[in-house]
């Protein structure tokens, strides 16, 4: 069968799989004919979709980034991550420095980088960590990260664990990663340290912070009026970076039109206009899982495409829960050791 | 009537060809399988599903392994397919195969028939038993061999089928392990544990990644695929608690290319405990073979015939002394005189896994080989081994270097597995020639007298045989291996003769005799080890009742399986006892008149102690195994949110011991895993102060208990053997060595405890746990582990006495004497007899032994359950009755003040 053909069948096909979905029909109940057709067609456009991805890559914006972690007082027991320069490269070779964006000092979670699909980030870390246990000035700390793609050298990870080499910043040296945020890797991303102290790194003290891969569709789906809607990503208001350790919320709010980025630290009251889309990142760390609920509100679940109202979620998993802002509430851990542990914030809404 | 189609007529006939035709693929499809499954056992204990045959009515069927594997046999079918099952079970056990309903007994065969109607991938497992190894795959696919897609590197979703694969992996995440399995061109291959997968770029694998038990969250770096085939991309997939499971397909090393890429469960403690293995893809050409892990059929002591990398299991239990129990411990029982000892040659691997337990716990290298720690020799990023938290699960690790290497769990510290990687090349058991211990004492010769007394402790506290009996009129005799061991030197003894000679064998106990001076009310003693037969864990609480020394009660609340009672405390008119259950998460009301139960209440992991704030009546329970002090209302069942002992994000304090101000406005914790002494706000909540406790040694005093004085709080670091003094604004006054007269490292001899600080008296309290202040605040008694009591007179703050005590000394509280003066009521866990200790709070040296006294009951106390083993054991927590304290006994209602004299209703005037 031609392409030809079936992309006039396909336009039939795509209809009936839009009005099964809304009569909640099975969708095997279409004929297999047209099904098989559809497939051609799918992939077709995907195929299209892909090179034209791939040319994207070439096209991205270059990332240019450096940051810091640290220790900001040697009797801490955190460390934290500190963005130090952030410029970005578009495709016309305009370059921007958006490090005012970010805190001066370091924070947690670590700065929030935000890349869109096709985007390159070369990413340089320093390690101003005194490390009064161990005299050692190559005591390895890193970046790894989630989702994108990354050869080899940029895991971030010790030569233990990678059996090339050690790939983290020292005292005496900075190491730089390679991110490629491809086609196909929208969406939220933790990313840690891996190596310090031992091989599991540091992460559950404080050196997290999160990637936000923005789609090239420039969509995001949201729940408007009790239904799905794609809406444009640049109708999002406020964005809520929020790592659940097993204890506490931990965030950072970024103004979504301006970029800017505020740490609000643990359990922080949030805010929003009534009105308003805004997106909560979530990102789980530690050991215990956590029952996210915001009540009052429910969201698209990106796998299911229905509107869920709680959400489980295990470390390193991620979510991002996308609502117009109606009604105060508050965000919770409905787990048992949540409530025990009274993992709870506002979120107020003005209007 | 049976019609056939040539009655029917042609229209029926021909609607049922239509029907037959729309449904031909499955038709077509659907097979019936006859597989015939076994039960069994391995070489180092843990159990396994082998294939004995699989026929298909399509033809072909897979290779499987030729022995046991775990996981078991995966068994593909499609969607529709029919499975005559057969499972012969020739272990000891009883098998079944959940999800169905099937209980084979052991030598049996039984079969069942299972239609694979759901596509997925399913474990089936032995519903006891799938911990320690019975579970396996099943895979049901869709009759189209349609696959879960994949995402390439450009971003293109790509629909494939299995028939496009070029292997997959079947990822078991069980406890903190992956057991793995490869199959490669229908052909099935054992990987074992934390295996090194193997792919070539760009082949297309499916993995299957499945979890029973405590859940886990799967990462495998540099890889992304579809969530359960949707749009969503992730990295890292949750496996719920109980039964789950997740499969995706990926395209090896698409957009990031070669490499050793780790897979790894998420869960932080999971990680700290050796989760991990690595996804290593190769380039086009080169060998993309798996490697396999260690593994139960490989080479460790007894089954030395295999040059496969060794597992060595040891279950993590509640049953008291085999805590650590190595899962074929009764066949090295006879020998190693323990069920909690294992021998592995160097490169085998340890295993332990929380199977038989309701707590939560840390597997924590307490002592090692001083050089097995060296960036040199050993594993520095490995030993000393332990996690940051308590958690539930398990934990994996390879031992290279030669030596003694014994786990404790920093929870339950008394929690002990041995381990002696052995050098097959040398004579004797190797103990190494030092060891290093976790409290950063540092090449300690295996001759020395700590060395030999640590190993004296760990067969005293892991047999529950060598505990002693004071109702029976023998001498104690504690059994020791009788095995060669090589020891510092070189020097290569006797292990049973040397522990005989350093420490006597035969020893006469201690006649038990009452107290001439009754005490007032009723003394209330967990005997945590008790075991009854109506349930499976163990603990009771025993009553005696003061005023003649005769035991009252015995409460074991079978109703609710309680399980290792640790701790009490009650309401002010004291008609209400509370309970902890130390290896469970549970609090328990129970009332004082008729030992009734009256509830059982989820309050939080493993908590220790319960104390009221004596001046609202408040119940403040210790969560030990988590951050802070959970808070019931009074008059109330209903828990609040905790005070948390840390800022958030910071380590989990796991406070143990814990104490209210008299003025109710204070709760003291000792902090047993982040080693400091925490002084709460009870209004706010708020920190006040956080004083690191310890002092001896450099690393991991190991805070257990708090005794709180009219200004000053007392704490015992049991593993620094030190008392820490601190003010109540959090201020260090001073440290007491409790082992400054003793000189550990030196051989055994006659002068290892003598008087070395110049005071004047011999004095040692190794090991000190609970450390309560009299109410009048003048005397502290201490219960130390190494079986002495010790008395500090709060004036001098020094130890004025000792006196003896039982190995496991562990609890002390007070009580009131009759006529005025107060008892000190001391426990012991690896004995069955209660010390009383007549305090002297004119001249605390004075102090003496004033009765001893039996915990066993006869047939005549009243009881909820009848006593089947260990009995009048596990002696832990105490609570007299009335509480005499000073804030509390104000508030006694009149009945019970009646008892009293004045100056016990006003101990501090």
């Amino acid at each position: 069968m031609s392409h030809k053909a079936c992309a006039e069948l396909s336009v039939g096909v795509l209809q009936m799989i839009v009005s099964a979905y809304r009569k909640k029909q099975n969708l095997n109940k279409i004929p297999k004919r047209m099904a098989i057709c559809l497939l051609v067609i799918v992939n077709a456009i995907l195929f299209v979709t892909g090179n034209v991805a791939a040319q994207g890559v070439s096209t991205g914006n270059l990332h240019r980034i450096e940051m810091y972690a640290e220790k900001q007082h040697p009797d801490y027991e955190y460390m934290a991550y500190r963005m130090l320069r952030h410029e970005v490269t578009n495709s016309a070779g305009i370059t921007s420095d958006i490090t005012s964006r970010y805190s001066t000092t370091a924070i947690i979670p670590g700065p929030t980088i935000i890349m869109d699909e096709g985007d390159v980030a070369e990413i340089t870390l320093y390690s101003s960590i005194p490390n009064p246990d161990k005299i050692d000035l190559y005591e390895s700390v890193s970046l790894h990260v989630h989702g994108v793609h990354y050869d080899i050298v940029s895991d971030g990870t010790l030569k233990y664990i990678n059996l090339f080499q050690d790939e983290g910043a020292t005292l005496v040296q900075s190491y730089t990663y390679r991110w490629n945020a491809a086609v196909g890797t929208a969406g939220t991303w933790p990313y840690h340290d891996h190596n310090m102290n031992t091989h599991n790194g540091a992460e559950d003290k404080g050196l997290f912070g999160a990637l936000i891969v923005n789609p090239v569709s420039k969509t995001v789906e949201i729940n408007q009026g009790g239904s799905i809607q794609s809406v444009s990503l640049s109708s999002i208001e406020k964005d809520y970076v929020l790592y659940i350790l097993d204890d506490a919320f931990v965030g950072t709010v970024i103004d979504s039109q301006t970029g800017q980025q505020t740490s609000v630290w643990a359990n922080p009251a949030l805010t929003a206009q009534a009105g308003s889309n805004v997106r909560f990142h979530l990102i789980a760390l530690g050991t215990n899982f956590h029952q996210f609920k915001l009540p009052g509100y429910s969201w698209p679940d990106a796998v299911t495409q229905t509107l869920i109202e709680e959400k489980a979620i295990g470390p390193l998993e991620k979510h991002v829960v996308a609502v117009q802002a109606g009604t105060s509430t508050v965000y919770m851990d409905g787990t048992f050791a949540g409530i025990a542990q009274n993992m709870t914030g506002s979120f107020n809404v003005t209007p | 009537m049976k019609p056939t189609i040539f009655d029917l007529p042609m229209k029926t006939v021909l609607a049922l060809w239509m029907l037959i035709a729309v449904c031909i693929p499955n038709f077509v499809m659907a097979a019936t399988h006859n597989i015939h499954l076994s039960a069994q056992t391995l070489p180092n204990g843990q159990y396994a599903f082998k294939m004995l045959s699989h026929t298909s009515s399509e033809g072909t069927t897979p290779t499987y392994a030729s022995e046991a594997t775990i996981p078991g046999p995966t068994v593909f079918v499609k969607q529709g397919d029919v499975l005559n099952v057969t499972l012969t079970n020739n272990t000891p056990l009883k098998v079944g195969l959940t999800p169905v309903s099937l209980e084979v007994s052991p030598g049996d065969t039984q079969s069942f028939t299972y239609t694979a109607t759901e596509v997925g991938t399913f474990p089936y497992y032995d519903k006891d038993s799938h911990l320690v190894g019975l579970f396996g795959a099943l895979v049901v696919d869709r009759a189209d061999g349609a696959v879960d897609s994949f995402i390439d590197e450009a971003g293109n979703i790509v629909s494939t089928k299995r028939a496009d694969l070029d292997k997959e992996f079947v990822m078991f995440m069980i406890g903190s392990t992956f057991w793995g399995a490869e199959i490669v061109n229908n052909s099935e291959i054992p990987l074992w544990t934390n295996p090194t997968l193997g792919a070539v770029q760009d082949e297309l694998v499916r993995f299957h990644i499945l979890s029973l038990g405590p859940g886990h969250t799967w990462h495998l770096h540099a890889h992304r695929w579809p969530d359960r085939n949707s749009k969503e991309m992730i990295d890292v997939k949750m496996l719920q608690d109980g039964v789950d499971s997740h499969t995706f397909t990926i395209k090896a090393g698409s957009g990031v290319g070669t490499g050793y890429w780790q897979y790894h469960c998420h869960l932080f403690s999971h990680m700290e405990a050796g989760m991990a293995g690595k996804f290593h893809v190769v380039a086009a050409g080169e060998s993309g073979a798996s490697i396999a892990g260690a593994s139960p059929s490989g080479k460790i002591f007894l089954n030395p015939f295999t040059d496969d990398p060794g597992l060595v299991t040891f279950e993590i239990t509640d049953e008291p002394g085999r805590w650590f129990r190595s899962i074929r411990s009764n066949l090295l029982s006879p020998v190693t005189k323990t069920h909690s000892l294992e021998v592995i040659p160097p490169g085998g691997s340890v295993h332990f896994i929380m199977s038989d337990t309701n707590a939560v716990h840390t597997i924590t290298t307490l002592l090692w080989p001083s050089d097995a720690n060296d960036p040199n020799h050993g594993d520095h990023r490995v030993i000393p081994f332990s996690q940051t938290k308590a958690y539930k699960g398990g934990a994996i690790l390879k031992l290279d270097v030669p030596g003694l290497y014994v786990f404790t769990c920093r929870i339950h510290p008394y929690m002990f597995g041995a381990v002696i990687v052995d050098d097959p090349a040398t004579e004797g058991l190797d103990l190494g020639e030092s060891i290093d211990i976790v409290t950063g004492i540092n090449g300690l010769p295996t001759s020395s007298d700590l060395a030999t007394r640590l190993l004296r402790t760990f067969f005293v506290a892991t047999v529950q045989e060598n505990w002693q009996d004071f109702t029976s009129s023998k001498a104690w005799h504690p059994t020791y291996p009788s095995v060669a061991v090589r020891i510092s030197g070189g020097a290569v003894v006797n292990l049973k003769d040397v522990l005989e000679a350093r420490y006597g064998q035969d020893v006469k106990l201690a006649s038990l005799f009452k107290p001439t001076t009754p005490g007032v009310g009723e003394v209330w003693i967990n005997t945590q080890f008790e075991k009854t037969a109506g349930k499976t864990k163990p603990g009771t609480i025993t009553v005696l009742d003061a005023t003649n020394w005769t035991i009252k009660r015995k409460i074991a609340l079978p109703q609710i399986n309680m399980n290792h009672p640790h701790n009490m405390w009650s309401n002010r008119d004291q008609s209400v006892i509370f309970q902890t259950q130390w290896f469970d998460d549970k609090l328990t009301f129970i009332n004082r008149e008729d030992g009734s139960l009256i509830n059982n209440i989820q309050i939080g992991n493993t908590p220790s102690h319960v104390v009221t704030i004596p001046t609202n009546d408040d119940i403040t329970v210790a969560i030990n195994g988590e951050n802070g002090v959970r808070i019931i209302p009074a008059g109330t069942m209903t828990p609040q949110p905790m005070i948390m002992t840390q800022l958030p994000g910071q380590t989990a304090a796991g406070p143990h011991g814990h104490w209210v101000t008299a003025d109710g406005k204070l709760v003291v914790t000792p902090n047993v895993i982040t080693s400091d002494i925490g002084l709460y706000d009870t209004d706010s909540g708020e920190i006040v102060a956080r004083t690191p406790s310890g002092g001896t040694f450099p690393a991991e005093p190991h805070p257990l208990a708090v005794g709180v004085g009219i200004d000053k709080v007392y704490t015992t670091n049991l593993l620094d053997h030190s008392m820490n003094v601190t003010s109540l604004d959090g201020t260090l006054l001073k440290t007491i060595n409790l082992i400054a007269d003793y000189d550990p490292i030196s051989p055994t001899g006659p002068d290892t405890v003598k008087d070395r600080d110049g005071d004047g008296l011999a004095t040692v309290g190794v090991l000190p746990i609970q450390t309560p202040v009299d109410p009048t605040g003048r005397v502290v008694v201490t219960a130390n582990t190494g079986g002495s009591i010790t008395i500090i007179d709060t004036q001098l703050d020094k130890v004025v006495a000792m006196l003896p005590c039982d190995p496991g000394c562990h609890g002390v509280n007070f009580g009131a004497k009759q006529g005025g003066g107060y008892y000190a009521y001391v426990t012991s866990k690896f004995s069955n007899q209660l010390i009383i200790v007549d305090v002297d709070l004119n001249n605390p040296a004075n102090s003496s032994i004033a009765g001893r006294i039996s915990l066993v009951a006869d047939n005549s106390v009243p009881k909820d359950d009848s006593v089947v083993g260990l009995a009048g054991m596990g002696g832990q927590g105490i609570y007299a009755i009335p509480n005499i304290y000073n804030g509390w006994v104000q508030q006694l209602p009149d009945n019970w003040k009646g008892g009293l004299t004045a100056a016990q209703l006003n101990p501090v005037p």
